[in-house]
């Protein structure tokens, strides 16, 4: 080691240390839910597999996704084209997003909870999750169209204004093209992030799988399973069950990410990444 | 933008009455919340119960001491265990890591931050819990697991805000630096972390938020137990995992639910300073 780099090989240990953890975590995870991943346990219902639990983890992401997209992008749409740039609208609306997409899941629950439950009188049901979820995703999407959106160089949005181009016509035309690729990258994190929601779910959609399949009734999914057998579950073998139940889960998220980096490449989004929150 | 043309009418008005929408959730959020909380504090002596250290639901006391020292404990473990951490992965990933490299690990940092913190608590029940019933004593649920298992949550997170703060030091700061005579580590130390501190705080209270905020981790992990924690060995709860076991308990319009609201609306509020700290160290 050459002299007075000593900081760097603190800084090779302890990443390697951090390393270590997640390869713990995982490689855990692997051990113990992989010999039980079968194609019984994954389409089959009650104590032997997750087939239910699947189609509710994708019943609840798809709903959600299709009510926060479109208002996730028009939020930002109206902060970043319509509004005059640090205006103080503009700023309220930021700091409302970034408050309520830093807040708990399980605030955002207590209140869907109160709201839904209480006065509307709906059941605990996949429903009411899906409403929890949209409350919880709204933020996030807009925080990623934001990003996306922000990223298209002005130049872009003055040539087509200066070809007689509307404000509407720009942003659909010129604007989302140009950001898509971003914009589909920051779709797969927010699904990756509403497959491992779970406390909100507990509360919002119950821990029971329902034997008539209904959006009225409870739906318990992937995430909230894994918590469920691992506390709650009274089953032998709930390690191992859990575990392959996160393995499934791990699974989905990775594929969604890995998809979604894809296709974001094919709409022009450099490599390196979704950068941070 | 000052006379929108015809044809931008109905986009503009469409957009802004999503906004619009977006703000009454936010707004609705807080109403509901505080319309939940008033029962309690609009009562002076129950609202002075709040501030003891007594959870006792059933002869009335409401004390939500305990669970404010729980966040606290569990969140600064957490910090003090990631934050060192984050920073060696964030030096090795600036200096020792090609440019190609660095590409791919920023990818699986990013998966990383994606894994959901069931996860985290399954793997807290089977590895850390023992392990700290084995090697500190107690139950081994406690306020140190927690903090264990969210540290090694956080630190995805963490370690990619820590990298992206240390990349924007500019090549020809650290450049003169070393043609001063100074050590890589003297470099390190008196000219990129000062330059990227702004930054870093940044990450650093983007962190803390996603710590505070973590609910399922550390409930399967920190034992749930109401009284003022003895020590980090002992069992506990935080504000939020208290919300999320007693919100079913206690159904709606009972004290003990008001009670939950108050937590909940004291988070928000959190979040909301935590919020403009990062953005007016953010500007700097």
């Amino acid at each position: 080691m050459v002299r007075g780099r000593r900081l760097f090989g603190l800084s090779a240990v302890l990443a390697v240390l951090g390393m270590a953890g997640f390869v713990l975590v995982l490689g855990s995870l692997l051990k113990s839910g992989l010999p039980l991943l079968t194609w019984r346990f994954l389409t089959s219902s009650g104590n032997v597999g997750i087939g239910p639990e699947i189609l509710n983890t994708v019943v609840l992401c798809s709903i959600t996704m299709i009510v926060t997209v479109p208002l996730g992008l028009l939020v930002a749409v109206y902060q970043g084209e319509y509004l005059r740039r640090q205006s103080r609208r503009v700023r309220e609306l930021d700091h409302l997003r970034a408050t309520l997409m830093s807040a708990p899941t399980i605030v955002l629950a207590l209140a869907v909870y109160r709201v839904a439950v209480g006065w509307w009188h709906w059941p605990v049901s996949l429903l009411t999750g899906a409403l929890a979820l949209s409350v919880i995703n709204w933020p996030f999407m807009v925080t990623v169209c934001r990003a996306a959106l922000s990223a298209v160089p002005d130049s872009y949005r003055e040539a087509s204004l200066a070809l007689g181009a509307s404000r509407f016509e720009t942003v659909v035309r010129v604007v989302i093209p140009a950001a898509l690729g971003t914009l589909i990258e920051g779709i797969g994190m927010a699904l990756a992030r509403l497959a491992g929601e779970s406390a909100a779910l507990i509360v919002t959609t119950g821990v029971n799988v329902s034997q008539h399949w209904s959006l009225w009734g409870p739906g318990e999914t992937l995430a909230v399973h894994i918590w469920y057998i691992r506390t709650e579950g009274v089953v032998s073998g709930r390690d191992a069950e859990a575990a392959a139940t996160g393995v499934t889960l791990m699974i989905g998220i990775s594929v969604v990410l890995w998809l979604s980096n894809r296709v974001a490449q094919l709409f022009g989004r450099s490599e390196g990444g979704y950068d941070g929150t | 933008m000052s006379t929108p043309s015809v044809t931008d009418r109905m986009p503009r008005r469409t957009a802004g009455l999503a906004a619009g929408l977006f703000a009454l959730v936010g707004i609705i959020l807080v109403a509901s919340l505080a319309a939940g909380a008033w029962p309690m504090l609009g009562a002076p002596r129950a609202a002075a119960n709040l501030i003891g250290a007594v959870w006792d639901p059933l002869r009335g006391r409401y004390g939500v001491a305990p669970f404010v020292v729980g966040t606290a404990a569990v969140t600064l473990t957490a910090l003090v265990i990631a934050v060192p951490i984050a920073l060696g992965v964030a030096v090795s990933i600036v200096h020792q890591v090609g440019a190609l490299g660095r590409g791919g690990i920023l990818r699986v940092l990013t998966v990383l931050t994606a894994v959901p913190s069931v996860i985290f608590g399954w793997w807290g029940l089977q590895m850390v819990v023992p392990w700290v019933r084995a090697h500190v004593g107690g139950p081994g649920f406690s306020l140190l697991a927690a903090g264990i298992v969210l540290a090694l949550m956080i630190l995805p997170t963490l370690s990619l805000f820590f990298a992206q703060a240390l990349s924007k030091v500019p090549n020809t700061l650290k450049e003169g630096s070393a043609a001063l005579g100074a050590t890589p580590d003297q470099t390190l130390l008196r000219v990129e972390l000062p330059f990227a501190m702004p930054a870093l705080v940044n990450g650093l209270v983007v962190g803390l938020a996603r710590a505070l905020g973590e609910t399922m981790a550390v409930q399967m992990v920190v034992g749930g137990q109401t009284a003022i924690p003895a020590g980090l060995a002992a069992p506990g709860a935080t504000l939020t995992t208290q919300i999320f076991t007693d919100m079913t308990a206690f159904p709606p319009g009972t004290a003990g639910h008001a009670v939950l609201d108050i937590m909940a609306l004291l988070l928000l509020a959190a979040m909301y300073v935590l919020v403009r700290t990062a953005e007016r160290w953010g500007s700097r």
